[in-house]
């Protein structure tokens, strides 16, 4: 037990880190990290597949994150059917500091999905087994969305293309 | 092995590094030849670097004791065992509120439920409705007694109340959760109306020993035989209804 615990303790800065780049908050994140926590350690006695831990772990906490901001949109959609009002898109924070300030502004302007690809795949290493395990779609699917997603990336920091036009890209 | 020109695949595995020595090189043989996707296979990497540094700072963010797995174990046994306590509470509150509903259940029996409800119901509908659509009436060749039988096997015989001057006028077939159901529509020549309403037994319909109740202004007398409740409805404090119901306690 002590040594589960070591190896997700271990771990524990790179669920983080996942966890920013999907909520872009820091105190969000460690929620989100919580409770995907307590879904691993719940989970661990009976459903924990052979392989890599990393990616089991970003599997659960990319499909808590989706859970939670697919109840949030709900929420923010009955906000909006009462105020009126639009959900704020999000503003890169300025207080970040970074060494590749314009990469990583443009990774903050992909979708969820393709920020989470780019930070399994360029970052953590993840194989593309892996990836298409953890979305559950096959890996040829991975590799055209990985394409993209490294396409919109490159548009974006070269500033390019905005947003919106974006969206044509998907 | 790769095959030239590299798929699409291939060139993201070279920039992921996911490729072998021997077709790395021949990749990158293959993309001195070919500068335009040289530059853009260049772009890839390069960002995945960026990303790479300016993520790594989010690796040493100061920890947090909450996350810490020893920490979250307990909370799971915090909880475990406050869903226990509740699991607890919530089989005791079943078995009082199970106690109390067969208490309830016996109480219903004895003067919940009215018994042939939907007799006194069919009636208020249908029986003193002129222009009551039936299934069979008087103007029909078969007597009331045959069409019964075509619908309920083994039934009772359908009142004789012409000594109180009733006679069946029409019928109607009704249905009910249980199945098929029927009333039969009497009247004298003054007009007015009584019924025989059968029905099958239902879930609070158990078949009945025979009795009378009084509902508003109608009189219900019910019983039970062949497997069927029967009913007659009738006006209470009517003068030839009250015959009528005298008529019903001679041996049918």
């Amino acid at each position: 037990m002590n040594d589960v615990d070591d190896q997700l303790r271990e771990l524990l800065p790179r669920m983080r880190r996942f966890a920013v780049s999907l909520t872009r908050n820091a105190s969000s994140a460690d929620d989100l990290v919580q409770s995907s926590l307590e879904k691993a350690l719940s989970a661990w006695s009976g459903k924990r597949p052979e392989g890599d831990l990393r990616a089991w772990l970003f599997a659960i906490l990319y499909r808590q994150f989706l859970d939670a901001q697919r109840r949030s949109r709900r929420y923010s959609r009955m906000l909006e059917l009462f105020t009126g009002g639009k959900e704020d898109h999000y503003q890169p924070s300025v207080e970040r500091t970074v060494v590749a300030q314009t990469t990583l502004q443009a990774f903050e302007r992909l979708n969820t999905e393709q920020r989470a690809l780019l930070l399994w795949v360029s970052v953590e290493g993840l194989s593309y087994n892996e990836v298409a395990q953890i979305l559950d779609v096959p890996v040829g699917t991975v590799m055209s969305r990985l394409s993209r997603a490294r396409q919109a990336l490159r548009l974006l920091s070269e500033g390019e293309i905005t947003t919106p036009a974006l969206r044509i890209l998907k | 092995m790769i095959t030239l020109p590299p798929s699409e695949r291939d060139l993201h595995a070279y920039v992921d590094g996911l490729l072998n020595d021997a077709d790395r090189q021949t990749l990158e043989t293959w993309l001195a030849a070919h500068p335009e996707r040289a530059k853009q296979v260049l772009a890839w990497q390069r960002d995945a670097q960026n990303l790479r540094a300016g993520l790594s700072g989010e690796l040493h963010r100061p920890l947090n004791p909450e996350l810490d797995p020893a920490f979250i174990r307990q909370r799971l046994r915090r909880n475990r065992s406050r869903h226990f306590a509740t699991a607890a509470a919530l089989l005791i509150a079943v078995g009082i509120g199970g106690l109390s509903g067969w208490q309830a259940r016996e109480l219903t029996m004895i003067s919940g439920v009215l018994p042939m409800a939907d007799a006194v119901q069919a009636y208020r509908m249908f029986a003193v409705n002129d222009n009551m659509a039936s299934d069979w009436n008087s103007a029909k060749p078969n007597d009331v007694q045959v069409w019964l039988d075509q619908n309920f096997a083994q039934a009772n015989r359908a009142p004789d109340l012409e000594s109180a001057g009733f006679k069946p006028v029409s019928a109607r077939l009704t249905s009910t959760e249980q199945g098929a159901a029927a009333m039969v529509v009497y009247k004298d020549t003054q007009g007015r109306t009584l019924s025989f309403y059968i029905r099958p037994p239902g879930a609070n319909n158990h078949l009945l020993s025979s009795g009378t109740r009084r509902d508003g202004e109608l009189q219900a007398n019910y019983w039970s035989g062949g497997g069927y409740n029967y009913a007659v409805v009738s006006p209470a404090d009517d003068p030839a209804a009250q015959a009528a119901r005298q008529a019903l306690k001679q041996p049918i």
